[in-house]
């Protein structure tokens, strides 16, 4: 376990040296994609961002409130983007086009390299600064006074909330195992239904809908639901435990699906490297 | 091999530019034309599922999308009847709309991305112009967007609780006008982005983030201009944005003067695609592609 810990610890190290390497040799570059990204980013939550100054509020939502849930969206998408960075998110892509061949043959487990080999934390935080500055100024404006367990569950729901979209993510990527020219971008189009949906209160849904965005496509999970539980908008007790409980369920799913997927690469490989592959 | 001598080889591939000194040739060759046109469109339409399978994802997403804005809509506006002068039912019709016609009124093309993979050298050895070229392809995926996404939609929208239809035979008139004319500012933006990252010789994912997230908060698709905060849509109304999108909803929805906003999509229109031939005029000889 502690061996396994340091292995992580010095694998994050190392990513993140590349990461500030590839910063520093082209800065312009580097400027260009982080700030255009950070731009999409805030324009994602900008259509509920403007509707709630205009409206002072959206339902049970107050506007501080509503901004608490948008800088909460915005640090599940942070943390995504700085720790699952090169397509290990968006994990198609990796299986389309044969890349998880460079995966299986690094010396350590799978999961291991997949949670450590995109760790961009420099190039990847673009949406960290402006999610932590809208957490931090609804957080001074509902006078949160935030207890040692609010902390500790606030942190438990926003690694819940990312472990669900990097499952949903997973869940419909493994589909390129068995199909991995048509289903290469898959897990884009799912992290995209994830992301878009995920800055709307759902409040006024019909239960159909609702019930629909809470386990089918499971993105009311990625900020609304924690969000109502940590702002106690949801006052049942079991709140503030349904999305870390949904992260669990979906997370093993996922991973019982990824692992069948992988069994069957086993078997058939994949043509990237083969006398007609694309790389050679 | 250099554009100009692409060009070269198209034309001496068989393809004549119409002599426009004689009637009849000249007819043909507009006839020839649309048939390229049209034949173009067809392939790019019926492209559209094999180039990309998972298409249903992407409509389930539209669809989850409209579904969560029309019941923000009526948690925001409750039992209000009409705020800045909208009614909850024309700001429903209009949410409505923009997702029906949301392809034509976030007019995107294969260009930007054509540059970013390196395929847009093909674009230059067919025997077309490329503007003809990019709006054939474009219209094309139109088509099967609007079969398989738009009329479902409007076809559903009762169950969805909305009035799909426009306000009057009038509205809807302008309304047509209004959207060929937003297409065509549309297609006049792409053409100048395209002219700009040439220029910068800057990676089309910037340039085209920064202009996603424009256009989201510009146009008044999702937002109408009208219910934005701090009189901001006062400003953004003449804009080029809005006139892409928020005009031909304003006119669907007779929430804003007809002979106003189509005058000021024309003077865009104009304006911006006096710029982007001078722009594209001038860097097309830049563009260089790797793909891979």
């Amino acid at each position: 376990m502690g061996k396994t810990l340091r292995t992580i610890l010095r694998h994050w190290r190392l990513f993140a040296w590349m990461d500030l390497v590839w910063i520093t040799r082209q800065p312009g570059f580097f400027l260009t994609y982080f700030v255009s990204d950070m731009l999409l980013a805030l324009g994602t939550i900008a259509t509920t961002f403007l509707l709630a100054a205009r409206f002072e509020g959206i339902g049970p939502w107050s506007e501080p409130r509503v901004v608490f849930m948008l800088g909460y969206a915005l640090l599940v998408r942070a943390v995504q983007d700085m720790f699952f960075g090169f397509n290990v998110a968006i994990i198609s892509r990796r299986i389309g086009r044969g890349q998880l061949d460079h995966v299986l043959i690094q010396p350590h487990p799978v999961w291991l390299t997949l949670l450590t080999e995109g760790f961009v934390p420099f190039s990847g935080a673009m949406a960290l600064i402006p999610g932590a500055a809208l957490v931090l100024w609804a957080a001074r404006q509902l006078a949160l006074h935030p207890a040692a367990l609010w902390l500790g569950l606030a942190a438990i729901n926003l690694l819940a909330s990312c472990a669900i979209t990097l499952a949903f993510s997973f869940l419909w990527g493994s589909v390129a195992y068995w199909a991995p020219r048509a289903a290469e971008e898959i897990s884009s189009a799912a992290m995209s239904i994830m992301r878009e949906i995920s800055p709307f209160p759902l409040d006024g849904l019909g239960p159909i809908w609702l019930g629909g965005l809470l386990t089918a496509l499971p993105t009311g999970f990625v900020a609304w639901y924690p969000c109502r539980a940590l702002l106690g908008i949801d006052p049942a007790p079991y709140a503030p435990v349904v999305t870390p409980l949904a992260a669990v369920l979906l997370s093993g799913l996922a991973a019982i699906v990824f692992y069948r997927g992988l069994m069957h690469y086993g078997r058939v490989g994949s043509q990237r490297y083969l006398s007609f592959g694309h790389r050679r | 091999m250099a554009l100009d001598d692409a060009s070269a080889a198209a034309e001496s591939s068989g393809w004549r530019p119409p002599r426009r000194s004689q009637p009849l040739p000249r007819i043909t060759a507009l006839v020839g034309s649309a048939r390229r046109f049209y034949k173009t469109a067809a392939m790019a339409a019926a492209a559209y599922a094999g180039d990309s399978p998972w298409f249903p994802l992407d409509y389930l997403l539209r669809l989850a999308r409209v579904v969560v804005l029309l019941s923000l809509w009526r948690t925001v506006l409750g039992g209000s009847h009409t705020v800045s002068g909208i009614s909850t039912d024309a700001v429903l019709t209009y949410t409505l709309i923009s997702e029906v016609f949301a392809d034509i009124l976030n007019c995107r093309t294969d260009l930007i991305m054509a540059l970013w993979e390196g395929s847009i050298t093909s674009f230059f050895l067919q025997p077309t112009r490329l503007v003809s070229q990019v709006v054939a392809r474009t219209v094309g995926r139109w088509g099967f967007s609007l079969v398989f996404f738009s009329m479902p939609l409007l076809l559903a929208s009762p169950a969805l609780g909305v009035n799909p239809w426009p306000a009057s035979p009038r509205a809807a008139v302008a309304f047509g006008v209004s959207l060929v004319l937003a297409a065509v500012i549309g297609f006049a933006l792409e053409y100048l982005f395209l002219a700009l990252i040439v220029a910068l010789d800057q990676s089309p994912w910037g340039i085209e983030a920064l202009r996603g997230a424009l256009a989201m908060v510009l146009s008044g698709a999702v937002v109408p201009l009208a219910l934005m905060p701090w009189g901001l849509g006062d400003v953004l109304a003449w804009l080029p944005y809005a006139s892409m999108a928020s005009a031909p909803l304003r006119l669907y929805t007779a929430t804003g003067a007809p002979l106003t906003l189509i005058l000021l999509q024309v003077g865009w229109a104009i304006i911006l695609w006096a710029i982007a031939l001078r722009a594209w005029q001038a860097n097309r000889e830049k563009l260089a592609c790797y793909g891979g």
